[in-house]
């Protein structure tokens, strides 16, 4: 039985840890807090959705284009919206994200309906001995794993890159080195959008997408930063295995109905214990 | 919501011109608030419609103590603070003769507390909870089953073919614990062994921790006191992990059809619990259908059917006190008893649904069949469930 729920917990936790990449990148980069991060990630669903109706394309196939989409979208609202409150005081940046998380709910159930969708693709598990590896979750993890590890190079090795990384050190510095901070900035923020929205393409094929769905994932992401270290980026990996792993220890030793509320304890223990998180915040 | 009310108006009046008789005196004038928009939209809506086809209906047949009825409809955002605000308004400022209750039980347990206070009749189509009647309010009347028969049906059939343990999982929400312990409660009278209950919170999408000890206990029967998300990710999750009980059965949600077009051949076999089907054997089943099927151009979903016949209990109801005298109306409706096309309409002394009935179906190929209870049957049940890559 442990075997199973660790399997699992590892199976969601690079799912969440991709999702919650986003959100450290606009962190780290900005010091903003995105509440608008799941919802992102529904209109990555909705996105997939759209695409799989209309031209009945493989979902996983999708995902390139909802990034695309995504990347767009999160540019605008840092070019439009966000921008603003880059330099005021983080209630600011919490409050605006906070809107802009509210009306992209609203306007999705105007525009399509709070009616539930889903994109039936791959049920059914591989079994390896008495463990199963459900199909969608386990490809759901190979793609989470193969992008997080992507921006993990692009991070590293490409100049873009590198002024992300040293805008995300001190702005100042960077400006004065010659990066383009706004431009970064609106970079940053598309990358975020990207992978909620690759997110969002994934677990469309898990769940079903409803523009309520992206909510639980501004929660989790958060969690997930703050265990692994604000604005620290492999330490939002390490989170989010970490979270999998902690939700289904929990439902399997106590009940599931307690496992969110272990996680949210965990939370508060390591801001109590090691505010920096596990591997300390912010070092790029 | 203010165009809605207005749309009735007018249609009243060009209905009135056209039926002298019934157009002498002014309209009785029923209001409700309806989730029009808002998370409970789509099926209030359909709520919506039952009312109207029966206010277009029972005009047809001559209107109600010879006058014509008009309903006087607004919205109220799925938000329960919202419908207390609209039924004040409905009863001391536009004066309404009498009201119907709005969708859910959240809404209507707010919204009873200004029908109580004003001392109106609401009929209540579409509120389960048990709760809301065990009040000691004296002018609410159900029509739907509570929510603790709807897991009667799997039950009794698994008790009937000598299935011996259950396992029960519930959301933990109001409805879903109702019927999760609804159905403890039948399994233990039945003779059949609890071996695993728990509950998950709202939201929840992954059970492989939960599915896993259920795996490990072998239960015959899984009941699962669901909504459509969690009955989704549930019966996915089951196959994912092998999880093959010899009867699986949901609540709500399993019922939609966009319950098979997800799962297809993986819904096979699974047994669901509805309120009401347009297959079922009723009378006036078949003209509600072509009635509405004709109006609004789409089926009616069981909050369509129990709407319409809420108010068909309403009118009747007022119907048999002669009067819309609240104490006249309400002592009528307690005694009644009647067979509308949605059911059984019977109450006890606290307004509390006693006759109607729930049915259980099962998908067999692509296709819900009524399996339970046996007077209402369309099909017998295909039993037990296969493993799951032979469906």
């Amino acid at each position: 039985m442990l075997g199973q729920v660790v399997v699992s917990g590892i199976l969601a936790g690079a799912l969440y840890a991709m999702v919650a990449l986003g959100l450290a990148l606009i962190f780290g980069v900005m010091r903003v807090i995105n509440i608008a991060h799941g919802p992102l990630l529904m209109l990555g669903a909705y996105t997939t959705f759209f695409i799989y109706q209309a031209l009945g394309l493989n979902p996983y196939l999708t995902v390139p284009i909802t990034m695309l989409v995504l990347f767009i979208l999160g540019a605008l609202l840092q070019r439009t919206l966000v921008y603003r409150v880059v330099d005021a005081p983080e209630l600011s940046s919490l409050l605006l994200t906070f809107g802009i998380s509210i009306a992209l709910v609203n306007l999705a159930q105007l525009a399509f309906t709070s009616n539930l969708r889903t994109v039936e693709y791959v049920t059914g598990s591989y079994t390896l001995g008495p463990l199963a590896f459900s199909k969608s979750r386990l490809i759901a993890f190979v793609v989470a794993a193969a992008l997080a590890g992507l921006v993990f190079l692009f991070l590293q090795r490409t100049r873009l890159g590198k002024a992300i990384r040293a805008t995300s050190q001190s702005r100042e510095v960077a400006m004065v080195c010659g990066v383009d901070v706004q431009r970064i900035h609106r970079i940053t923020f598309g990358i975020a959008a990207a992978l909620a929205g690759a997110g969002g393409a994934l677990v469309s094929v898990i769940v079903a997408i409803q523009p309520e769905m992206g909510q639980i994932w501004t929660f989790k992401s958060f969690l997930v930063i703050v265990l692994g270290g604000a604005g620290n980026y492999p330490g939002a990996l390490l989170g989010g295995v970490l979270l999998g792993l902690v939700e289904q220890l929990a439902s399997l030793f106590l009940t599931t109905q307690l496992s969110e509320a272990v996680a949210y304890i965990l939370l508060v223990l390591i801001l109590l214990v090691r505010p920096t998180g596990l591997l300390g915040g912010r070092q790029t | 919501m203010r165009l809605t009310a207005r749309i009735a108006l007018v249609a009243g009046v060009v209905a009135a011109a056209a039926c002298p008789a019934a157009a002498q005196q002014a309209p009785i004038r029923i209001g409700a608030s309806l989730s029009l928009t808002g998370s409970y939209a789509k099926l209030g809506s359909n709520q919506h419609e039952g009312y109207k086809l029966c206010e277009r209906d029972v005009n047809v047949k001559g209107g109600l103590l010879g006058r014509k009825v008009e309903f006087v409809v607004y919205d109220d955002q799925s938000a329960p603070p919202t419908a207390v605000r609209l039924y004040e308004k409905l009863i001391t400022e536009d004066k309404v003769d009498g009201v119907m209750g709005p969708y859910s039980s959240p809404v209507t347990e707010a919204a009873a507390n200004v029908t109580e206070k004003y001392k109106k009749v609401m009929v209540s189509p579409l509120a389960a909870t048990t709760s809301i009647f065990r009040k000691g309010r004296k002018y609410i009347f159900m029509v739907i089953s509570p929510a603790e028969g709807y897991l009667e049906g799997l039950i009794d059939v698994a008790a009937k073919r000598g299935l011996k343990t259950v396992a029960v999982v519930n959301e933990d929400t109001l409805f879903s614990k109702a019927a999760a312990s609804g159905a403890l409660e039948l399994a233990k009278k039945r003779g059949l062994h609890v071996v695993y209950q728990e509950a998950y919170p709202k939201g929840n999408t992954d059970f492989s921790a939960l599915l896993t000890k259920v795996k490990s206990l072998n239960p015959d029967v899984i009941a699962a006191a669901t909504y459509f998300d969690d009955a989704v990710a549930l019966t996915r999750q089951m196959k994912e992990l092998n999880v093959n009980p010899r009867m699986y059965g949901v609540t709500v949600g399993g019922d939609l059809p966009e319950f098979y077009d997800t799962l297809r051949q993986n819904a096979e076999y699974i047994y669901g619990a509805t309120q009401w089907e347009p297959t079922l054997p009723y009378p006036g089943q078949k003209e509600f259908l072509d009635a509405y099927r004709k109006e609004f151009g789409h089926d009616p979903s069981y909050h369509s059917a129990a709407g319409y016949a809420g108010c068909l209990v309403y009118t009747e109801g007022v119907k048999r006190a002669g009067s819309l005298d609240s104490d006249r109306v309400r002592e009528a409706l307690l005694k009644l008893e009647t067979r509308t096309m949605f059911g059984d309409y019977k109450v006890d002394a606290d307004g509390f649904q006693l006759a109607h009935k729930m049915a259980l179906f099962q998908w067999l190929d692509g296709k819900k069949y009524t399996v339970w209870p046996d007077e209402l049957a369309s099909a017998k049940t295909r039993f037990p469930t296969p493993p799951w890559n032979q469906r």
